[in-house]
């Protein structure tokens, strides 16, 4: 049961950050390879809020939401749309470089130190008894029921919401969508604000349950294969792409080696690409056109 | 801090030059920034913060230290781009690294084409430094693989009431992975039963898996000697999953503020440096200079920056002017260092030896009764041969 629960956490952990790479290449094509950084950054504004409210936990945390929000906003309209007409590898490699700035600034402002959001806000992360005698984290907890509401939000949105139809046209024929009205860097900059703030979301809670320094980025590299796995256009793709990978991942940790867990995500994600290199839930289309 | 700190390489990059001729020139590549940071920029801070005293009050033997700070981000290549540019460029007399042990070679390799010493403040010694010492290696730094792991078993040994089967866990690192697989067989010698051996990549999201099969492996003790975050992770992972046995770790410089946060009394930490928790007139010292340098990191953190600053002051002053990296080196071999209680003994370096001559530990752990970190074992020597 213990086992089944590992890879229930880490596959929540996975598909909450690979939701974001998601969301950003299905509207604009752009692989947003500053996910990782944007994603530590959300839970450095935890901090900050939590500094600030203290006791408050609901106004910290919501707060911290609502900046993580803003930001990718503003990431998008003062920078990634300054690459609208450049080439895909352009806007690419501009997000490495957001990436690279974002990772000095967060050492300038908060240092290299160990954070602890939890302690402010007085958040005490007991442990949940489970039947089978399985035991999880209440922020763990709180991380699997986050990400089962932000793809259930998600998926319906996009199914139904207005903005969420023009998200999907936007994604499948930009010129088509501009020319039926639809204002296309107002959709870009949504899908860049709710991107970032999915990726926060996982970087606080991850923070709350362990705590927060500077490898935490590369967190948000290692769910990158979740989301090639599954397909990089397809939100159900990157839940199933999440799960493939932690339960690889966890059962070669407990019946293998320890050390194989650094590399399983990999090995699936190179496996996959030989035989369906468009991802489990992916368009073929899509990626030839890249 | 990080302005500070960038500011002064941006100073020290610009003045070296000028400076070389009026002052010692000492240059260090640290991984200042980066995912390990939070382990060696309190110790760097705590260096820099030292020498501004010691040039603040008049210098060493007339002349001003040029402390030079060179970020590698704990990348080799980084590493070795500074070693050539503080040789070359800033013609540094001593080389110091406060970073990971990946950073040694090709920072190692400039150092030795130039005759320069080395110093490892902060970052785990190297073998070379252990008798018979390389003439231009030397080592300040608290955790020294394989010694560490003799103190700590012999703890675990002296403190459980029974069978020993013991729990391991390490960072997918060399450095760690050799001690670990070092303790595992020590252990075995020592009449404990290792059940479980868990190699951990940094970074993991989730510990839980590894505490997992240390728990379902029946360990009654666990032991990690890896970079604070493992070690710490896997003790809270180990405590969700309800694991109730003793678990000992290395007492990086994170540890007394750690002790605090978790008040597990049966957590404890194994270490060479004392903690504030002692009250030494030094720790008063550094924690006013800390408080009125106003920097990010707490004084707690800063005793292993602290010590190589004396050392840096001891061997500078034990160098005649017009200084020579010979000249230093000759000084530095030859070199005793009472580090005022910091340490068990003083930091005594001989031709053979560049580590120290007998390291000491003590022991520590948070108290629930007395809700205070609590000395478990006071300081035990083991010789260095």
């Amino acid at each position: 049961m213990q086992l089944a629960v590992n890879i229930t956490v880490l596959a929540a952990i996975y598909a909450l950050i690979a939701c974001g790479y998601v969301l950003v290449y299905r509207v604009s094509r752009v692989l947003n390879l500053a996910h990782g950084e944007l994603m530590m950054l959300g839970a450095y504004l935890l901090l900050m809020t939590a500094t600030q409210f203290s006791s408050h936990w609901l106004a910290a945390l919501t707060a911290a939401v609502l900046l993580s929000l803003s930001t990718g906003v503003l990431v998008y309209v003062f920078l990634m749309r300054k690459m609208t007409g450049e080439m895909v590898l352009a806007a690419v490699l501009t997000t490495v470089a957001l990436g690279i700035l974002l990772r000095g600034a967060m050492v300038l402002i908060w240092s290299a130190q160990q954070f602890y959001p939890a302690q402010p806000l007085q958040i005490a992360n007991v442990a949940i008894a489970l039947p089978g005698g399985a035991r999880i984290s209440l922020c763990a907890a709180l991380l699997v029921l986050t990400t089962a509401l932000v793809y259930g939000a998600l998926l319906t949105f996009l199914r139904f919401g207005r903005w969420g139809v023009r998200m999907r046209a936007a994604g499948q024929n930009p010129l088509l969508a501009a020319q039926r009205g639809i204002n296309l860097h107002a959709i870009y900059a949504l899908a860049w604000g709710l991107s970032t703030l999915t990726g926060a979301l996982a970087g606080m809670l991850i923070a709350l349950d362990a705590g927060l320094n500077q490898t935490m980025a590369i967190i948000g590299l290692k769910a990158f294969p979740a989301a090639l796995v599954g397909g990089l256009d397809s939100l159900a793709g990157a839940l199933a792409g999440a799960l493939i990978v932690a339960a690889a991942e966890i059962l070669l940790i407990n019946y293998v080696d320890p050390l194989l867990s650094e590399v399983v995500p990999f090995l699936v994600l190179i496996a996959m690409l030989i035989v369906r290199p468009w991802g489990l839930f992916g368009t073929r289309e899509e990626l030839d056109r890249v | 801090m990080f302005r500070k700190l960038a500011a002064a390489a941006v100073a020290a990059a610009i003045a070296g030059p000028a400076l070389a001729q009026d002052a010692y020139v000492v240059g260090l590549t640290g991984a200042l920034t980066g995912p390990p940071a939070s382990t060696y920029a309190p110790a760097v801070e705590a260096l820099r913060i030292y020498i501004d005293r010691v040039n603040a009050a008049g210098g060493i033997n007339g002349k001003t230290v040029n402390l030079i700070l060179q970020d590698d981000s704990a990348e080799p290549g980084k590493a070795a781009a500074n070693a050539k540019k503080l040789i070359a460029q800033d013609n540094v007399m001593l080389m110091l690294n406060a970073s990971l042990s990946s950073t040694y070679a090709p920072m190692v390799a400039e150092a030795k084409r130039a005759g320069v010493p080395v110093l490892f403040a902060s970052s785990v010694c190297p073998k070379d430094v252990y008798p018979p010492a390389d003439p231009l290696l030397f080592c300040t730094t608290a955790f020294a693989a394989n010694h560490d792991s003799r103190a700590v078993l012999s703890f675990v040994k002296e403190t459980a009431k029974e069978p020993v089967k013991l729990g391991l866990a390490a960072m997918a690192i060399p450095i760690s992975r050799g001690e670990i697989d070092f303790a595992e067989g020590l252990s075995k010698t020592m009449g404990m039963t290792p059940v479980s051996k868990e190699i951990i990549p940094p970074p993991t999201p989730d510990y839980t898996p590894f505490a997992t099969k240390i728990k379902d492996a029946g360990a009654n003790w666990a032991y990690s000697w890896a970079p604070w975050v493992t070690q710490v992770r896997t003790l809270e992972a180990l405590r969700r999953l309800g694991w109730q046995g003793d678990y000992v770790a290395w007492a990086h410089i994170e540890a007394e503020g750690e002790l605090a946060r978790l008040k597990d009394g049966q957590f404890y930490v194994v270490g060479a440096t004392a903690l504030f928790q002692d009250a030494l007139p030094i720790h008063a010292e550094i924690a006013q200079a800390v408080q009125k340098a106003n920097v990010q990191y707490p004084p707690q953190q800063m005793a292993e920056g602290w010590i190589a600053g004396m050392v840096v002051e001891a061997a500078l002053k034990a160098t005649s002017w017009p200084p020579t990296p010979e000249k230093l080196a000759a000084a530095m071999s030859n070199l005793n260092v009472d580090t005022r209680g910091l340490r068990g003994g003083p930091i005594a370096w001989t031709k053979d030896n560049h580590f120290r001559t007998r390291q000491y530990y003590r022991v520590y752990r948070w108290d629930p009764a007395k809700a205070s970190i609590v000395r478990v074992k006071d300081w035990t020597a083991f010789d260095v041969q």
